[in-house]
């Protein structure tokens, strides 16, 4: 347990040495979500009905661009194969990777819909949408991070990252959007939204979870 | 992460039926590169005779519902495909074997030209039935997401070396994980609308909706599709195998050469 708790130690601190990696991701954020507010509003006037997909194309691009350098600084400087002959378990290693990657997100979510708030002028800091925002979340970090080990064996991984999460997201999409649009009082079609993204997150979690071993294995 | 012979996994009964299975399967794989072409091949031109000649010309839809005869064996030849790459990505993370990654590659790239067919023989059949070549109907919408995720499956294994076993892994990995998806997707995306006609073969016998010389021709045709995903599969992995082995000699010329140009210098 005190070896997991030093692993996790070790994530929180390169979160906040490394910030420069996931601010980026950030500020990308904030770009995308000020670009999506200015083109809308020049086509429709009714902005608030695209609100929730906006919200969450944002999220997912933000996320992968965060998350997919989880494990490149322990790769880089060796870090990693003393993890894998240390007596640690592996799912504690992507557990705390996860850990500090939602802790990033979760910022940069946050601000997000601070912003949002403002361009859009609709009350989106409620406990309500932030609990389908928190839910999201762990359902798609748990998943870009186990997809961001491909490392730098890859040529091309900042383009593979998306193209690879993306289809495997859609469920998480769909009801994240849905479940959102819920909360703003928009028509959602009645099906248990909350619930797919539930069993989508409790998915996400476990299978990432349990497949990460099998590509950490040297 | 492999399992010992013997190991309380396969007990040896079931090893020894597996055994006496591959005794009787064996001829017919040795055979396959004399008996699939011609076999392919007849069968193939059945199922255009059929399509084209032998079934009646349906009531409302008219000529252009011929296409479903290549339409429906498609998009099953695309999922059983698609089930080759999840035993076979098993097998990689599981035995560590290599030669089970070519099989996997070799399947995905015929499971995305299936689904490719199937997307394309639907598009063609919407346009005068439904009126428009796409629409996001639940059907449509998680055919084409299998169609982007094998498609990112063949994109990283191709961007990484073929020898390279821990890009298997990981492609293994993705592998699985999006063969497990495809049930949610296609939940998620039914909840979140439908256009698509229901399956009508699977139906009760009762109450069976296609006539028996439909179903006929739809048989045959499910035979011939299947017959080319098997040679195609079978061309695909052997290309692969050669491919790898190739790519191994390399390495060992490449070897023997800088070993030669040491020895060469030692001796002047």
């Amino acid at each position: 347990m005190s070896a997991a708790a030093a692993v996790l130690g070790k994530d929180l601190r390169l979160l906040w040495r490394q910030r420069a990696g996931w601010l980026s991701a950030a500020v990308f954020a904030a770009i995308s979500v000020l670009t999506y507010s200015f083109a809308l509003d020049l086509a429709t006037g009714e902005v608030r009905p695209l609100l929730p997909g906006v919200l969450w194309v944002t999220f997912l691009f933000a996320g992968i661009i965060a998350s997919g350098r989880s494990f490149a600084a322990e790769v880089e400087q060796g870090t990693f194969d003393a993890l894998m002959v240390a007596p640690v378990s592996r799912t504690a290693l992507y557990v705390a990777k996860v850990v500090s990657n939602l802790l990033a997100l979760l910022l940069i979510e946050l601000a997000v819909l601070l912003l949002a708030t403002i361009l859009f002028n609709t009350a989106l800091l409620t406990p309500e949408l932030i609990a389908i925002m928190a839910l999201g979340t762990v359902g798609y970090v748990s998943l870009t991070t186990l997809l961001s080990t491909l490392g730098s064996r890859v040529r091309s991984r900042e383009v593979l990252m998306p193209v690879l999460a993306l289809p495997l997201l859609v469920p998480l999409l769909i009801a994240a959007v849905r479940a959102t649009g819920g909360a703003l009082d928009l028509p959602t079609g009645g099906s248990p939204w909350l619930l797919l993204l539930a069993a989508f997150t409790v998915w996400s979690a476990v299978g990432s979870a349990l497949l990460f071993p099998m590509v950490a294995e040297q | 992460m492999s399992a010992a012979p013997g190991s309380p996994l396969q007990p040896g009964g079931a090893r020894r039926a597996a055994a006496g299975l591959w005794a009787l399967v064996r001829p017919v794989y040795d055979a396959r590169w004399t008996l699939l072409p011609p076999l392919t091949g007849a069968a193939m031109l059945a199922m255009l005779v059929g399509a084209v000649v032998v079934a009646p010309r349906e009531a409302i839809e008219g000529e252009v519902q011929r296409i479903f005869y290549i339409h429906v064996p498609s998009a099953i030849a695309a999922y059983l495909a698609f089930f080759v790459v999840f035993v076979a990505s098993i097998l990689v993370l599981w035995r560590g074997d290599m030669r089970f990654d070519a099989v996997a590659r070799a399947a995905a790239t015929v499971g995305v030209l299936f689904t490719a067919l199937t997307l394309a023989t639907g598009a063609i059949w919407g346009k005068p039935i439904w009126g428009t070549w796409w629409a996001w109907d639940a059907r449509l919408t998680s055919t084409l997401v299998l169609l982007l995720i094998y498609s990112g499956y063949l994109l990283a294994r191709s961007l990484s070396d073929s020898t390279d076993v821990r890009a298997a892994r990981y492609a293994a990995v993705f592998a699985i994980i999006g063969f497990v998806d495809i049930p949610i997707i296609n939940m998620s995306v039914r909840w979140w609308r439908t256009l698509h006609p229901d399956p009508i073969v699977t139906t009760l016998p009762g109450n069976q909706a296609l006539p028996d010389s439909m179903l006929l021709v739809l048989m045959i045709g499910m035979a011939a599709v299947t017959l080319l995903t098997l040679w195609l599969l079978s061309l695909r992995a052997e290309t692969e195998r050669i491919g790898v082995e190739a790519e191994e000699l390399r390495a060992q010329v490449d070897r023997l050469e800088a070993d030669g140009t040491r020895a060469g210098r030692g001796v002047a």
